[in-house]
């Protein structure tokens, strides 16, 4: 069997006396789309913000395709190509969707000068494209005039279009549309065809359960349960959500 | 990006560019064809972003003084041949220059109050040095002066955390302290070493436009192009809009802004030197050039730039720098008392603050 793309080991984050995650380990395979569930306060987002490198954790173990990592920080995940997607703060509003989308990546001539109209092409095609977004004009309209939903989109149509190898999708459809959110689950599932992992977070059961490979819930900085799609069910994910491990053990002896 | 990450995997950063699509120059979906309906097309992209309305104010109040001026040649010389090489040329050019430095470094999501000091002492050490080491040597010196102050101030600023007002404005009196402490408290003067070269480098007149202007005109494109086409002009955007959202996707922020403030100080010993030039004379700690700050952020602010990082335009500064000279100069030929002018500049700057707010919201 392959090495998984990323697995951690008994990954612990304490802040101060708080234990906000507790010995969690998981492994997320090349191509696979996790889902990762909890009710708020679960540790969901400290375990995102760990795996992007943004926080550290205080004790654990990454191997990265088998290969342990010594130490997850920015440099390294952008260099794996691990891309996260927050909640909100992805993109400047100031800034065209174009700009917004070669952030940091511009497509320049060798002197560093961007070509904007080739850009500005390439953005177009991929607002049709990746992600279908109702209501956008034009690549160059400024993302500040955008809704919420549409701006999420964008951040997620970037994020696909970079192809990073592991994208971190922190509750990407809660402002989304319903027809916006059925295009971003269906190019999840295409992601998967073309290697790409994906890990999203989310509190819609039914969105996770639609295109994940798997789901692992967590309550109270545990790992409570990771279970493939084939040996699970909706409502069993929803007992293990909302009442915890205790839910899931009355939901498994039937007593639900 | 040249590592290889561990394992079996290439680099993975690579932009996946589906090149059929650049080689047919595809127009984004929804463009007109027709000529006058592009025009309008892309005006709604430039309406609110700072430019184009101070520039109608601009060309309005033009209008007005040739008016005026056609009038009443004598009571309004404003198309006199001095006059008009005396603000186009000079007044304009050192205030445009000074406006985009603290302009750049305001998009980065930065102040400088330090920058009048800061004109004080690169102009006091590009006249020391050139004085006694040549012109070339001098132009370094001052230069390599506004950077590294700048830059000082850019590292604590960074690296402390503290907002840069209080920062900049703490290192401003200890600037210009520094001023009095190379120099002396008698001015700093030009002798021998202004003739030649220097004057016509920097403050000749050519009869219908000086050498300032032809330094806005060469800065300006410069600097047009680094902001708004080169990449590392979108980073100091970006860093300035929303740092969060910049440092996700990994531009490294505390190094965009050491760079906007290393621009900032580059540009303002430059400035310092054309002050030099003209004025011959520099007065350590007087208040000619202190005046210098708070109207170089008026300048970028009539021009449209925010207050609060991330929004900004080459063009809407020098065209601020240029309404609030006009004014002034307007105010003078109206032979209104001195203290009069700061009033209607003070008036003008918080009208460009609220208007720009209001247009904030029409952006699209």
């Amino acid at each position: 069997m392959s090495e998984a793309l990323l697995r951690i080991e008994g990954v612990s984050k304490k802040y101060g006396p708080n234990t906000v995650l507790n010995d969690v380990s998981f492994e997320i395979g090349e191509g696979e789309v996790v889902g990762l569930l909890g009710d708020n306060g679960a540790g969901k987002s400290t375990l995102v913000k760990i795996m992007s490198g943004v926080v550290d954790s205080t004790a654990g173990d990454f191997y990265w395709d088998g290969q342990k990592i010594d130490k997850m920080n920015r440099n390294v995940t952008e260099r794996l190509g691990v891309e996260t997607i927050f909640q909100d703060s992805a993109l400047v509003p100031q800034m065209t969707i174009t700009r917004n989308i070669f952030m940091g990546r511009e497509v320049t001539n060798r002197f560093g000068f961007m070509k904007m109209k080739e850009m500005d092409a390439v953005a177009a095609d991929v607002l049709d494209s990746v992600v279908t977004i109702e209501g956008i004009k034009s690549p160059k309209q400024l993302v500040s005039s955008l809704s919420g939903g549409q701006a999420q989109a964008v951040a997620i149509a970037r994020a696909v279009h970079f192809k990073r190898s592991l994208l971190i999708l922190d509750e990407p459809t809660s402002a989304l549309a319903v027809r916006a959110t059925e295009a971003l689950l269906g190019y999840l599932t295409q992601l998967k065809g073309e290697g790409v992992s994906s890990v999203l977070v989310t509190h819609n059961l039914h969105h996770a359960f639609q295109v994940c490979d798997r789901h692992i819930v967590m309550n109270h900085g545990k790992k409570i349960m990771d279970a493939r799609r084939e040996d699970t069910s909706v409502e069993e994910l929803t007992a293990a959500v909302v009442e915890g491990a205790v839910g899931l053990a009355r939901f498994r002896a039937g007593t639900f | 990006m040249s590592d290889t990450p561990p394992g079996r995997r290439g680099p993975i950063l690579e932009v996946p560019l589906p090149t059929e699509a650049i080689s047919v120059r595809r127009k984004p979906a929804g463009e007109p064809e027709s000529f006058f309906g592009r025009m309008n097309y892309n005006l709604q992209f430039i309406r609110g972003r700072g430019a184009l309305e101070i520039s109608i104010v601009l060309v309005v109040l033009l209008a007005g003084y040739v008016i005026a001026s056609l009038i009443s040649p004598t009571g309004f010389a404003f198309l006199n041949p001095n006059n008009l090489s005396g603000v186009i040329s000079q007044s304009v050019p050192v205030l445009a220059i000074l406006g985009l430095a603290a302009g750049i470094l305001m998009i980065s999501g930065e102040f400088d109050l330090s920058l009048g000091a800061n004109i004080t002492l690169s102009a006091i050490v590009f006249i020391k040095t050139s004085e006694a080491a040549g012109l070339w040597l001098g132009i370094a010196a001052g230069i390599g002066t506004g950077v590294a102050v700048a830059l000082i101030n850019g590292i604590i600023v960074v690296y402390t955390k503290i907002p840069s007002f209080i920062a900049t404005l703490g290192m401003s009196f200890f600037w210009m302290g520094a001023g009095i402490f190379i120099n002396g408290t008698s001015p700093a003067a030009l002798t021998t070493s202004r003739e030649g070269t220097m004057e016509y480098l920097f403050a000749h007149n050519f009869g219908s436009f000086r050498s300032q202007l032809v330094w806005l005109l060469i800065i300006g494109v410069l600097a047009w192009f680094f902001m708004h086409r080169h990449k590392l002009g979108n980073h100091i955007f970006a860093v300035g809009g929303n740092p969060a959202a910049a440092e996700a996707i990994s531009i490294k922020t505390k190094r965009v802004k050491l760079m906007s403030f290393a621009i900032f100080g580059g540009l303002v010993g430059f400035a310092a030197i054309l002050i030099a030039v003209r004025t011959s004379s520099i007065q350590p700690g007087g208040t000619a050039t202190e005046d210098f700050t708070l109207f170089a952020i008026a300048a970028a602010v009539v021009g449209g730039t925010s207050l609060t990082g991330g929004r900004g335009s080459v063009i809407g500064i020098i065209v601020g720098a240029a309404l609030i000279e006009l004014i002034r100069n307007g105010l003078l030929l109206a032979k209104a008392p001195g203290f009069y002018i700061t009033l209607f500049v003070g008036v003008t700057i918080v009208i460009a603050a609220i208007f720009n707010k209001l247009m904030e919201g029409k952006a699209r």
